[in-house]
């Protein structure tokens, strides 16, 4: 079997690097975008068991993101919602996000969220051990 | 005489014929006004000798100063007035006044038999004979009281509900700095935590090895640059809006600040995508200040923008002082969102979360405006958009800290 594959999609190169290597770390197999139509291009011919989605970006939103994905032929994968903004309950459900992760957050309680959906890796580096 | 008592005379003689005449008749004969004087009562309406004196009285004169019509006969009109007015002498003024131009009106306190006071609008007109002589005056006073107090109680109405919308502004404006002053920080603080604690993770996995801990370390110091700035950008928000930054002015060339405003983008850029137009241009300006500006208004457009997509700063001089123009081909503004772009934390609704635009924007204008100076965007007629600032060649000299 195949590495889990994870998408991050963060306009702050900190959050998103770091992320990645973490996530690598773990076992998945991961790419990274600063926003939505970044995102796009990253899942062409690539399909994402997760994507861990900002709200706000410059150029493309998750809700542009998200638009443009339900256009595609391509199944929609389960994606984790990562905000700053408060209230975001209205727009979890309209981006059909499994979960909503508020910044700043910590980062096992991402790592756990994101094997709950995708599915545990066992990877170089298992988390816990 | 009183006009009740040539009433009740009349009654007495004549109460059957009384009954038959008409109104009619009566108006054509003497009693006529008399009986319409005595059937006001909303007003007191009475006739005063050329000295001031009371001549004749009416049921509404009783009702609102309290003497019949016997107690107040012969006595000078200035019982009416308030001790502070008798010595004034405004009484004797106001009969002066009225017999000089024809007619007076009056507004003030006036004071009823029982020593209470009522407010008064008066209307004081002479009356001549017919060589013209003045012969007396004809007195019209309605109690003002009720309507003054109600006109009070609604103006202490509207300013109390205008200090409320005032204050509920205030706490609104505030409200909304503390909202966005938390979201602009959670992006940094997000970025130190995660930095730190993937640092944690791998020690405790045991893969700690001096390129991340290298990689780790620069990971905090760029959040932590991030965070100082955020902080900067708020606290100069709060400084302008109180007006308590201080401006220096001295002689700058606008040109060299955005082409090291550029230069300093162009290293942090991966590609550099910066076109340049930049003319020799001197205003008196705070250097800063200026600077400040075009890092804005540069950062917002390469925010806006992707790669390869270009951002064109351009600075020119003008007859009166400096043009300096930031053109991208973004996503633009959107058409409703350019009137309140301005405003602090206003953002594009098309892109709700740039970090740092809402605060950025804000400062910039208030940074032109206090140089005199005037900054529009306008959104590009398919996307992208334009800033464009102008700056006088003197910033005005009511600004303060000029030096």
């Amino acid at each position: 079997m195949g590495a889990r594959r994870v998408l991050v999609v963060d306009d702050d190169p900190t959050l998103r690097e770091t992320l990645g290597e973490v996530l690598t770390d773990d076992g998945y197999d991961v790419r990274v975008a600063w926003n939505g139509q970044d995102a796009l291009d990253k899942l062409d011919g690539w399909d994402a068991d997760v994507v861990i989605l900002d709200v706000m970006m410059p150029v493309m939103d998750a809700f542009g993101f998200q638009s443009a994905l339900g256009e595609r032929s391509q199944p929609a994968p389960p994606v984790i919602l990562l905000s700053a903004a408060p209230g975001l309950s209205s727009a979890a459900s309209e981006l059909g996000a499994v979960s909503i992760i508020s910044k700043p957050f910590h980062l096992q309680d991402l790592i756990a969220e994101v094997h709950r959906v995708a599915g545990p890796m066992n990877g170089a580096a298992p988390a816990g051990v | 005489m009183a006009i009740t008592e040539a009433r009740q005379t009349e009654g007495r003689r004549q109460a059957p014929v009384r009954a038959t005449r008409t109104l009619a008749e009566l108006a054509h004969g003497p009693e006529a006004f008399r009986l319409l004087v005595e059937a006001v009562v909303e007003y007191a309406i009475f006739l005063v000798g050329p000295d001031g004196r009371i001549l004749t009285w009416n049921l509404g004169a009783e009702r609102i100063k309290g003497y019949k019509a016997h107690e107040i006969i012969g006595r000078h009109i200035s019982v009416f007035y308030t001790a502070e007015d008798r010595r004034n002498g405004r009484p004797e003024r106001n009969l002066r006044e009225a017999a000089r131009r024809g007619s007076v009106e009056d507004q003030g306190w006036r004071v009823r038999k029982d020593g209470s006071r009522f407010w008064a609008d008066v209307q004081l007109s002479p009356l001549h004979d017919d060589q013209g002589n003045l012969f007396g005056y004809a007195k019209v006073t309605r109690d003002m009281t009720e309507v003054r107090e109600a006109e009070e109680r609604e103006r202490e109405l509207v300013v109390e509900r205008q200090a409320r919308a005032l204050a509920e502004e205030a706490l609104n404006s505030r409200d909304r700095f503390l909202a966005i002053a938390s979201h602009e920080l959670k992006t940094p603080v997000a970025s130190l935590q995660v930095a730190v604690e993937s640092l944690l993770l791998s020690r405790e996995h045991g893969t700690l090895d001096d390129v991340r801990t290298e990689r780790g370390i620069e990971r905090m110091d760029r959040a932590v640059k991030r965070l100082s700035m955020v902080l900067g950008e708020l606290l100069d928000v709060s400084s302008l809006e109180r007006g308590t930054t201080s401006f220096t002015f001295t002689d700058v060339d606008v040109s060299r600040i955005a082409a090291e405003v550029v230069e300093r983008f162009a290293g942090v850029e991966p590609t550099d995508r910066i076109d340049v137009d930049l003319q020799p241009t001197m205003i008196r300006a705070d250097a800063i200040r200026v600077e400040q500006v075009i890092t804005n208004l540069v950062d917002n457009a390469l925010k806006y923008s992707a790669p390869p997509d270009r951002v064109l700063v351009r600075v020119a001089p003008l007859p009166n002082g400096a043009v300096i123009e930031v053109t991208d081909v973004g996503i633009g503004l959107g058409l409703d969102s350019t009137s309140g772009l301005f405003e602090p934390f206003a953002r594009a609704a098309n892109a709700a979360d740039v970090p740092g635009m809402g605060l950025g924007l804000f400062i910039t204008r208030e940074i032109v405006e206090r140089h005199g100076g005037r900054i529009s965007g306008v959104a590009g007629p398919d996307r992208g958009a334009t800033f464009t600032v102008m700056l006088p060649t003197h910033p005005p000299r009511t600004g303060d800290g000029g030096s």
